[in-house]
């Protein structure tokens, strides 16, 4: 009697987590990010050197080329490795743990503007400034 | 104020599905939720189900999704909830009735940890003496009351109920930096494997849940540090 055991995807996603939540969420989604990216760029620099297959490996060059996929790749590399850094350090040292609220505001502010100096770049550059 | 609460409903004998029953009230700021639960339960509908016993944060008993976070209802008040409130039973157990859950799974994983004191050594005089250093390095996590709070709010083991989950690791902490336990290395060997404590990816809702305060992911990288170390310092 009583219902099975079940959580969805929406259900999980709603858990009122919060910040480290958040943060554990983009890690994945730009983990994955990055390796289909990676996967993708190697399969396009192979398809492009193939007659059959060139078209096929530019239009994805094009997509990479493109700026406003490059904001959100950056996106995906700067904080994937910044969180993985934070992470890291937190598994070394446990006992740095009790700040891990400090540990994330950190991130941001380490992330942030790192990250708006390479958005000003890109998006200057896309423009054609 | 007049407050409206939400709550999950599932009775097994008649409902296929689960659905949300919504109940207005007359509460004041310093209301808990559990009071509004047993008026509901008392005015208006005697049909509601959910757990209590202290009403006073140490039984662990009414541990529940309040507006989608896992919450004690006899620690949380109207005043941090604000008028409109969502109440659903704990992710990740099985509902057996409106808020109940099984809570059978948790308490299995609990007891895979060997939560008790084993020393095989003979009994002293008078008792084992411990230092207040020594006492001070697990003093933390005696603090559990086994709500579920933390284990229910863990993606790693809303993937899969097989891993052992926080408050087992919590409960293994407490013996493991024991110094009058003798078992440290058994209960290592039990968190080292496949479903152990290596399926914490540090997301800290945990800690962030525990009613008690205990700094659970801490306890949990300690506990991969001794398994990484060899050592229980």
């Amino acid at each position: 009697m009583g219902l099975k055991r079940n959580v969805g995807l929406m259900e999980g996603l709603r858990y009122q987590g919060k910040g480290p939540m958040l943060t554990y969420y983009l890690h994945r989604i730009s983990g994955l990010s990055i390796v289909i990216f990676v996967a993708l760029h190697i399969l396009a620099g192979y398809l492009s050197n193939q007659a059959w297959g060139s078209s096929t490996g530019l239009f994805i060059n094009s997509i990479y080329e493109s700026w406003i996929f490059q904001i959100y790749i950056f996106f995906c590399a700067l904080f994937h490795a910044i969180n993985g850094l934070r992470i890291v350090i937190l598994d070394l040292w446990p006992k740095l743990i009790e700040y891990q609220r400090e540990a994330i505001w950190i991130e941001w502010l380490v992330f942030l503007p790192i990250y708006s100096i390479a958005l000003f770049v890109i998006i200057r550059s896309g423009l054609g400034g | 104020m007049e407050v409206t609460i939400k709550v999950f409903r599932y009775n097994p004998e008649k409902d296929k599905k689960p659905s949300y029953k919504t109940y207005k009230l007359e509460a004041i700021e310093t209301d808990r939720v559990l009071d509004l639960l047993e008026k509901v339960k008392g005015y208006q509908d005697g049909t509601l189900s959910f757990r209590r016993s202290c009403a006073h944060g140490i039984c662990g008993s009414d541990a529940m999704r309040i507006n989608g976070f896992n919450r004690l209802a006899c620690k949380t008040l109207v005043r941090d909830t604000g008028a409109t409130i969502i109440v659903q039973p704990l992710l990740g157990l099985r509902v057996i009735k409106d808020l109940i859950v099984d809570m059978e799974p948790f308490f299995e994983h609990y007891r895979s940890v060997k939560p008790w004191l084993i020393n095989d050594e003979p009994e002293p005089e008078k008792e084992r003496t411990q230092s207040a250093a020594q006492r001070a390095i697990f003093d933390d996590t005696t603090k559990c009351i086994l709500c579920a709070c933390c284990t229910t709010s863990c993606p790693s083991f809303w993937a899969n109920e097989q891993y052992v989950g926080p408050a087992a690791i919590v409960a293994a902490h407490r013996f493991i930096f024991d110094s009058r336990d003798k078992a440290a290395a058994e209960r290592l060997k039990i968190l080292n494997e496949v479903w152990g404590v290596y399926r914490c990816h540090t997301v800290f809702n945990c800690t962030m849940a525990c009613p008690r305060e205990i700094q659970i992911t801490k306890a949990i990288g300690e506990v991969k540090m001794a398994l990484t170390t060899g050592k229980l310092e």
